[in-house]
């Protein structure tokens, strides 16, 4: 155990003379630096600058590209969240019931907001004794109830106008809701996977396709 | 580095995304249109198709046809697995770089029976252009009774001479008509291609001709 000791009966005249000296210089820098005085006020005055960079410098923080260190099991377990997820919200956005084709029942319904995209096409049969006339294809995911043609009035002619989008589209004529016939006018598809040929229709806006 | 990295998780997930909402909407599609165990069947090739990068509407589409045309189930399920196997050659044949259009109407030919080396002739003929109406061509010539061998020779032939698409469509009208009018179709194929030959101009038939016939032009 050490004795306490008393550092100001001890304390030499040459020490206290030191002391001094410190505190002088101390005082001097504190009151004498008119430059120094300047440059803090100077900055005073800037601060609401300094705080607008320093938004500016926050905002752009967001717009730029940021490393980040993720564990590969925290990102797996993020994708199969996120899979998840976009899988549900398909299921409850996809149509449930097979969705009605875009329908053109004549030329006059050609310009509906139901088939405002994709191009004009127009479909033309001649079918004596037919009492009703549709169009099933790839367009209308084969419902051959959905795309009826009209009757031109006189004659046996069927017309149809609509809008198909680019691509190829296989179809064919429904007579009477039971008969199956390619178009007579059109290229026909060459396999017969389901007992019947099929025509084809190539939309891609060229003149003559 | 990271950057990199972030971009390519962002990137990978947002793929993941889109292609499982794709893979929800068709199960809906067919679900609400097939009965059960055609149903679970055609998804599964659906799903196939899917991961192998094939188009997966004209699976789609055909079950719907096969349906709506009173297919059993066993003939739809076949068919569209038929369609799938045709649409996986047709993309080899093709390229693997062939847009979707074309992949189909390969699949197309080959289920009439056309071979996979005339859809590799094809591209060869046209690297860079698009091959749906030769392909559309040859596969409605078949189905008007043109053998095979003989469409596939008139097309790759017509397309080697630099026919375009309306020339092709032409010609097809030209031999259609010849049918029409009780001509053979091979006979007429043939007769209706060496005409169209023979009024495109000389250096497209130089082009055309087989490399036997070509040493003969001085």
């Amino acid at each position: 155990m050490t004795e306490p000791r008393d550092d100001d009966a001890h304390r030499a005249p040459q020490d206290e003379h030191f002391d001094e000296q410190v505190r002088t210089v101390y005082r001097r820098g504190r009151e004498g630096d008119a430059a120094a005085q300047a440059r803090v006020l100077s900055r005073l005055q800037g601060a609401p600058e300094a705080s607008a960079d320093g938004r500016a410098r926050g905002l752009r923080w967001w717009f730029s590209l940021q490393p980040f260190e993720l564990r590969p099991v925290w990102a797996l377990g993020v994708l199969a969240v996120l899979l998840a997820g976009s899988a549900w919200l398909g299921s409850r956005l996809a149509p449930t019931p097979p969705e009605p084709a875009p329908v053109a029942a004549g030329p006059d319904a050609s310009g509906t907001a139901a088939n405002a995209s994709g191009i004009p096409v127009t479909f033309v049969l001649r079918a004596p004794g037919a009492t009703r006339v549709s169009v099933a294809g790839d367009f209308n995911n084969w419902d051959a109830e959905a795309t009826p043609m009209s009757h031109s009035g006189t004659g046996d002619l069927w017309i149809l106008n609509m809008r198909l989008p680019r691509g190829v589209h296989r179809y064919s004529f429904v007579l009477d809701g039971t008969e199956w016939r390619p178009d007579p006018s059109a290229p026909l598809a060459a396999d017969e996977t389901f007992g019947g040929h099929n025509s084809v229709i190539v939309v891609n806006g060229a003149k003559g396709l | 580095m990271r950057r990199w990295s972030t971009a390519v998780v962002a990137l990978f997930l947002a793929a993941s995304t889109a292609w499982a909402g794709d893979e929800a909407s068709d199960e809906a599609r067919i679900h609400a249109r097939l009965s059960g165990e055609a149903a679970r069947q055609v998804s599964a090739v659906v799903r196939e198709a899917r991961a192998m990068g094939l188009p997966t509407d004209p699976l789609i589409a055909r079950a719907f046809e096969g349906a709506s045309r009173g297919a059993d189930d066993a003939g739809l399920v076949a068919g569209v697995r038929r369609q799938a196997s045709a649409l996986a050659a047709a993309r080899t044949s093709l390229g693997v770089a062939s847009p979707s259009d074309e992949i189909v109407a390969g699949a197309s030919a080959l289920l009439a029976g056309v071979p996979a080396d005339s859809l590799s002739r094809l591209r060869a003929v046209r690297p860079g252009g698009s091959l749906v109406i030769p392909l559309v061509v040859l596969c409605d010539l078949v189905a008007r009774g043109v053998p095979v061998n003989v469409a596939s020779v008139a097309v790759v032939t017509a397309a080697r001479a630099g026919a375009t698409d309306g020339a092709l469509l032409r010609i097809r009208e030209r031999i259609h008509t010849r049918i029409e009018n009780g001509g053979a179709p091979a006979t007429s194929t043939g007769e209706v291609v060496r005409q169209w030959l023979h009024e495109s101009p000389a250096k497209t038939k130089r082009d055309a001709a087989p490399p036997a016939e070509r040493k003969k032009v001085p």
